[in-house]
């Protein structure tokens, strides 16, 4: 059997397989078709199955990481939706954080609701917040606002009422007189979909869910019926922001679950690959032609927040404060994103000082060298010009690059006005590039109390190895691992990617009143209902486990931490060593802990995982003797002084064992990896690059 | 153009790092604070001096505190004498006089040393839910400083790295919400411990004289581009005039005025002709004058700029001593910032002839406070509750002024409803937007919003707001918004309050806050009927006020504009 997985991103869209029984990995790689992506879809499926001479009968299941979600919400592809909400609070949406998305800008635009406000309603009801009912639901009221949004031929409805994230009796009705009154119309609850408090992050949450549901729904629906077409009618799987697969039919329930479903399969993969290698702590490193995302794995688990907009922007110096965009309250694997990709743009601002991004010249018209009527520098541009990205091998020879036209894009734009020759002004763009970056990798490890010596850092997209070993030199992380092909190293991750579901509910304790038992029967009825999930779902119960963790925070604070719980029932004694784990998580995140002060738990958590069987990683014949360029040019390298004699390694050629001195390059279809002076890389077993200073 | 010791490569890697190094300031001050003021609502900011105490950079989440930390800081630092401050030492202050801002908020500022050597300071100030005084919350209609809560001079708050126990239990003494302020100094010191970390990190990656000449040269480059800035703008002299409402004691709405001149060298704020300061809290202090032109001007400039002493160059802001604009001791300054953000709607007032397509119609531009507490009867813990609200924004050249949203320097996030209900002992009735309340326009202005606040026990509650007596201005042939309205609602029977005002709520009693509209900007005949009708069938404006003020007839049922009525309505031919 074989198992298929696509990732589809702006550009390109990914496909690789693996042969259960061989572990070996074909790839393909086909332009993305923004108007209907089910048709990149389809050819990179039936492409890689012709090229592995596979049959749609042969295939396991398909697992798809997409942008859809995030899209429709984006460019406003959003169905007309209704959202019913408490008396009083019609304008939840409306009035949002009250905040201005930008700090000097009188020109500001607020970003408009999903829901405008005539399809904002009320029903007669409300819960005080210990879910006490201070008006009993008034079902004349929910029929009511049901005859409104029939008048509007609504397609999808968000329901969010005040405090249902402690009793959703009242959602629960109020889904139940909707679904009577409007058939067909699918309804979203804000306490299945986020059940946590505050109540504009809630609706928010829903509303997306709601606004998108039909144009997921339709777009899996179609997926699938192409799939039938072609043969493969096994289970397709949908990769969900958290880092977990769910069934195709729960993501068309949920899809706000999977609206940073991309990103995710990057973070997953080098957790995957650490797993297998047995690095347990790793910084990954996702560079491509626009941005740049690092995330952090500690213990084999990526890091996860809640704390996320959908098409925002956040502001220099802000402190992340999301100001814009759509909030979003489900989990989401924790990136530090920032506009550094080869794509960037470098420029001279007004004082004379050399820039580089945030603007991206994109995939049109893309860097200078590219050829496709771009003008300003980049930093591939000035990779090109520092010679580390082979002119006649870019993405296998299928691009020419301009290394003339990058050159002197950046002479004029940048080298003249800053008085430079052209090759500084090349080095600086990287470096600045590489400076950016450093402070995101600081962001996400050391921010949140980490040291980035502790990790390994995982480098891929197409442009991250070639900027990886200066990061690791400029954090001082020991250890680098490229792994193999790396331009679709995320696409990899979905082949092996557990299912998931993550669910919590709101228990809000002072810990010395905390009663071990309401815990334990918390977790225990959170693991039964998600095994009954996933068990619908064809995973046998003996491969289903279960992550408990509680939020907690200090009595007053308003933030949480999330505490990982231990494996076994929920005692005295786990609750009592809780406190000590809460004052240490707290100390370590940020830098003081205030043992005499009363702390208190606000939510369970507990996420139920089904395993997917790992497929063993396919050996790499070793090498038997010295390892040979194909050939040598001149790289540039600032620490040793200029352009030395560089050789240039073919990765196919490579074997397990083989070890390679820097400065050296390394080059292969989807992407170029440079190896500083200083370094040494040796070809593990499996193929992958593991870079030491030497 | 003139170039220095430093590379620029190496100049903007590290100008990077000290953005970050702020950025990580704001984060950790915000996540781990505890009062919702801090945490949810962001109010605070942070930055990062020099050695002799300028501004290098700054991690802003609420603009007002630009032009305020650069006046307090230093002199904080000077009164205590850098000598006496050692490695590990934090200097908190509150001090309004001669330089600070009003009580709430406080600032720690800590040394950054390299070898025994200072190479710089951190910073970061925020506004604390309570610091003692007349009222919870410590807002109120006070006549003087003194009643307005603890008044802190530089002091040391820790010293070698340990907190000074004796002034952490004096100043917490004076203080209402003991728990959450003693978390929020604690993630105050946490916050500035976690900066001073990054910059030693960074003198000891890049050497300390690179950091040096970093520093030096990023203050020139910044007058450089703000020099550039300044040469775009319209050279002139412009004046306003505009008025706080109500002092709280008095029928004299408090005059302000501006003269604002563009020349080539800078831009001169002159605040002759504000009123004399009053024993009421309508007192801004130099600090505060200085942060709104500072604002002002922030606002007509490349949003890239950065914000450091190179900017504030620029800037020359005469206050008369005694005024409104400029107050002495012991005047009250807790009303300060609601006069701050006035003195911005009165300068964009001024510019806006000169330039119409970048400024808007007169916007909420008051700060409009809820504060509330009392003695929590079971566990005997005194609770304080402070929030500010959004409310119309002005109409601009191109669009209309967004509904419900914070003004000028303030950028503070809502109490979310859920949270609020918690935490304090009230029930919040209604948030909605005030229907009917823009200000008409061709570009309309945006509407206020209404919260309501419902208590089932005696409280003690104050307004400290404005805009009751004149809605936000029209620009260019717009009208007002409609005026705020702070209203006590007991038995059925609605009352008004005055806008700066102190009460003892009974159990029953309601407070409804229903902020100002903003001013729209141009006429009102003249905006397209498809927005007009938009407004109509969302409900934000009714079909009266479209068909009497915007002479838009509106048909609700076919959902369209009734085009010949409106023909007929607007005169047409």
């Amino acid at each position: 059997m074989i198992r298929l997985a696509i990732d589809i991103g702006g550009t390109f869209t990914d496909a690789t397989l693996i042969d259960e029984e061989t572990g070996e990995v074909s790839i393909a790689k086909v332009l993305s078709t923004p108007f209907d992506p089910s048709v990149g879809f389809m050819s990179a499926a039936e492409r890689i199955l012709s090229e592995a001479g596979a049959r749609g009968a042969d295939v396991r299941f398909v697992v798809h990481a997409t942008t859809v979600a995030t899209n429709a919400i984006i460019e406003g592809n959003v169905a007309r939706s209704g959202f019913v909400t408490t008396d009083g609070f019609r304008d939840l949406l409306e009035i949002g954080r009250q905040t201005r998305p930008s700090l000097y800008d009188t020109r500001f635009e607020k970003l408009p609701p999903l829901v405008p406000r005539d399809r904002a309603l009320t029903v007669v009801e409300r819960l005080g917040p210990a879910g006490e009912v201070l008006t009993p639901l008034d079902d004349g009221s929910v029929r009511e606002a049901a005859a409104t949004l029939r008048a509007h031929d609504v397609e999808s409805v968000a329901v969010c009422l005040l405090h249902a994230y402690v009793d959703p009796a009242h959602e629960q009705r109020v889904g139940e007189i909707l679904a009577e009154e409007l058939p067909g119309v699918p309804i979203s609850l804000s306490s299945d979909v986020a059940p946590e408090f505050r109540e504009y992050l809630r609706a928010s949450t829903t509303v997306i869910n709601a606004a998108i549901r039909p144009v997921v729904g339709r777009y899996l629906e179609s997926i699938e019926r192409r799939l039938a077409d072609a043969g493969v009618t096994s289970e397709l799987l949908v990769m969900q922001s958290s880092g977990g697969v769910y069934s195709s039919s729960a993501a068309a329930r949920n899809p706000v679950l999977m609206v940073e479903s991309g990103p995710a399969a990057g973070v997953i993969a080098a957790a995957n690959l650490g797993e297998a290698l047995g690095y347990r702590d790793i910084l990954s490193f996702d560079m491509g032609g626009t941005t740049a995302k690092v995330g952090l794995i500690q213990d084999g688990a990526p890091s996860v927040t809640k704390d996320y907009s959908v098409g925002s922007h956040t502001s220099a110096g802000g402190g992340g404060q999301a100001l814009s965009g759509h909030p979003v309250r489900t989990p989401v694997i924790d990136l530090v994103e920032i506009g550094a990709g080869g794509g960037s743009v470098a420029w001279v601002d007004s004082g004379g000082m050399l820039r580089v991004g945030p603007r991206s010249a994109g995939a049109e018209p893309g860097p200078v060298c590219y050829r496709r009527g771009g003008t300003e520098p980049t930093v591939t541009d000035a990779n090109v010009v520092l010679g580390r990205l082979n002119p006649t091998y870019f993405l296998g020879g299928e691009i020419g690059l301009d290394v003339e036209g990058a050159r002197s894009a950046i002479e004029e734009r940048c080298a003249q006005p800053l008085g430079l020759d052209v090759i500084e002004a090349a080095n600086g763009i990287v470096e600045i590039a590489n400076a950016a970056m450093v402070n995101a990798l600081h962001l996400i490890s050391v921010q949140r109390g980490y040291d980035p010596r502790d990790f390994v850092l995982v480098a891929f997209g197409g442009a991250g190895p070639v900027h990886a070993n200066a990061l690791a030199r400029d954090t001082e992380m020991p250890t680098l691992l490229v792994p193999t092909s790396p331009g679709v190293f995320s696409a990899t991750g979905l082949l092996g990617t557990d299912l998931k579901r993550d669910a919590s509910v709101t228990l809000l304790r002072r810990l010395d009143e905390l009663d071990p038992r309401e815990v334990e029967d918390t977790l225990a009825a959170l693991e039964a209902t998600g095994a009954a999930e996933l068990e619908r779902e064809g995973m046998p119960r003996d491969r289903v486990a279960f992550v408990r963790r509680l939020d907690m925070r200090y009595v007053g604070q308003s933030y949480e931490l999330t505490i990982p719980l231990d494996d076994g029932p929920f005692d005295r004694v786990q609750a009592d060593e809780l406190l000590d784990r809460f004052h240490a998580e707290h100390d370590r995140t940020y830098g003081f802990s205030a043992p005499s002060e009363p702390a208190e738990c606000v939510s369970v958590r507990v996420t139920t995982v089904g395993r997917i069987e790992r497929i063993a990683l396919l050996e790499l014949g070793r090498t038997s003797g010295e390892t040979l360029p194909k050939e040598r040019r001149p790289v540039h390298f600032a620490e040793a002084g200029g352009f030395v004699d560089c050789p240039i390694y073919d990765r196919y050629a490579l074997r397990a064992g083989a070890r390679l001195d820097g400065p050296a390059v390394v080059e292969e279809l989807d992407s170029t990896v440079v190896v500083h002076p200083g370094y040494t890389v040796d070809v593990d077993p499996y193929g992958n690059l593991i870079m030491r200073r030497a | 153009m003139s170039r220095t010791s430093i590379d620029p490569i190496t100049f903007e890697v590290i100008r990077n790092a000290f953005v970050a190094a702020t950025e990580e300031m704001v984060l950790s001050l915000r996540r781990s604070a505890y009062s919702t003021n801090i945490k949810t609502r962001a109010d605070f900011s942070c930055a990062f001096f020099d050695a002799d105490l300028r501004a290098v950079a700054q991690g802003f989440t609420q603009p007002v505190h630009l032009g305020s930390m650069v006046e307090q800081v230093p002199r904080a630092i000077r009164d205590y004498g850098p000598g006496n401050i050692g490695p590990g030492d934090v200097i908190v202050t509150n001090e309004p006089y001669p330089s600070g801002v009003h009580l709430n908020d406080i600032t720690l500022v800590s040394p950054v040393h390299t070898d025994g050597e200072v190479v710089g300071y951190v910073a970061n100030l925020a506004h604390h839910v309570d610091v003692g005084g007349g009222a919870p919350a410590s807002i109120g209609a006070f006549r003087e400083v003194f009643q307005e809560g603890v008044i802190i001079p530089p002091v040391k708050i820790v010293e070698g790295g340990a907190i000074v126990d004796d002034v952490f239990r004096l100043l917490l003494a004076q203080i209402r919400s003991k728990h959450e302020t003693a978390g929020d100094l604690r993630a105050q010191v946490a916050a500035n411990a976690t900066g001073v970390r990054r910059l030693q990190a960074l003198v000891a990656r890049r050497g300390r004289e690179a950091i040096l000449a970093t520093m030096a040269e990023l203050l020139g480059y910044t007058e450089r581009r703000a020099r550039a800035e300044l040469a775009a703008l319209p050279r002139g002299t412009f004046e306003a005039e505009g008025q706080v409402d109500t002092d709280g004691y008095t029928d004299q709405p408090v005059r302000l005025r501006a003269k604002v001149t563009i020349g080539a060298d800078g831009v001169t704020f002159d605040m002759a002709g504000c009123d004399p300061q009053r024993r009421a809290p309508v007192n801004s202090t130099y600090a505060q004058t200085f942060s709104a032109c500072a604002y002002a001007l922030k606002c007509l400039v490349d949003p890239d700029l950065p914000v450091n002493d190179g900017f504030y160059r620029l800037l020359r802001v005469d206050a008369p001593l005694g005024t409104v604009a400029n107050c002495t001791w012991p005047a009250p300054v807790v009303g300060g910032w609601e006069t701050q953000t006035r003195l911005v709607d009165v300068i964009f007032r001024a510019l806006l002839p000169a330039l119409p397509d970048r400024l808007p119609a007169g916007t909420k531009a008051m700060m409009c406070h809820a504060g509330f507490g009392g003695v929590d009867p079971v566990t005997g813990a005194y609770t304080c509750f402070l929030e500010t609200f959004g409310g119309g924004y002005g109409g601009r050249a191109a669009s209309d002024g967004p509904d419900a949203v914070q003004a000028h320097g303030q950028n503070t996030e809502n109490a979310p409803v859920e949270e609020t209900e918690r935490g304090y002992p009230v029930r919040v009735d209604r948030l909605a937007l005030v229907e009917d309340s823009d200000g008409p326009g061709r570009h309309r202005g945006g509407l206020g919003l209404r919260k309501d606040f419902a208590f089932d026990r005696p409280t003690t509650f104050t307004v400290l707001a404005d805009r009751t007596k004149e809605g936000p201005w029209g620009a260019l042939g717009g009208l007002p918004g409609a005026r705020a309205r702070f209203v006590l609602v007991r038995g059925g029977v609605e009352r008004d309050l005055d806008p700066k005002s102190t009460v003892d709520l009974e159990a029953g009693d309601v407070v409804s806050f229903r902020t100002c509209g903003g001013g729209g900007y141009g006429p009102p005949g003249e905006r397209d009927p498809e927005r007009v009708l938009r407004d109509v069938l969302e409900g934000k404006v009714s079909a009266e006020r479209a068909r009497d003020v915007y002479r838009v007839a509106v048909d609700v049922d076919a959902r369209a504009v009734d085009e010949r009525a409106t023909a007929a309505l607007r005169g047409a031919p």
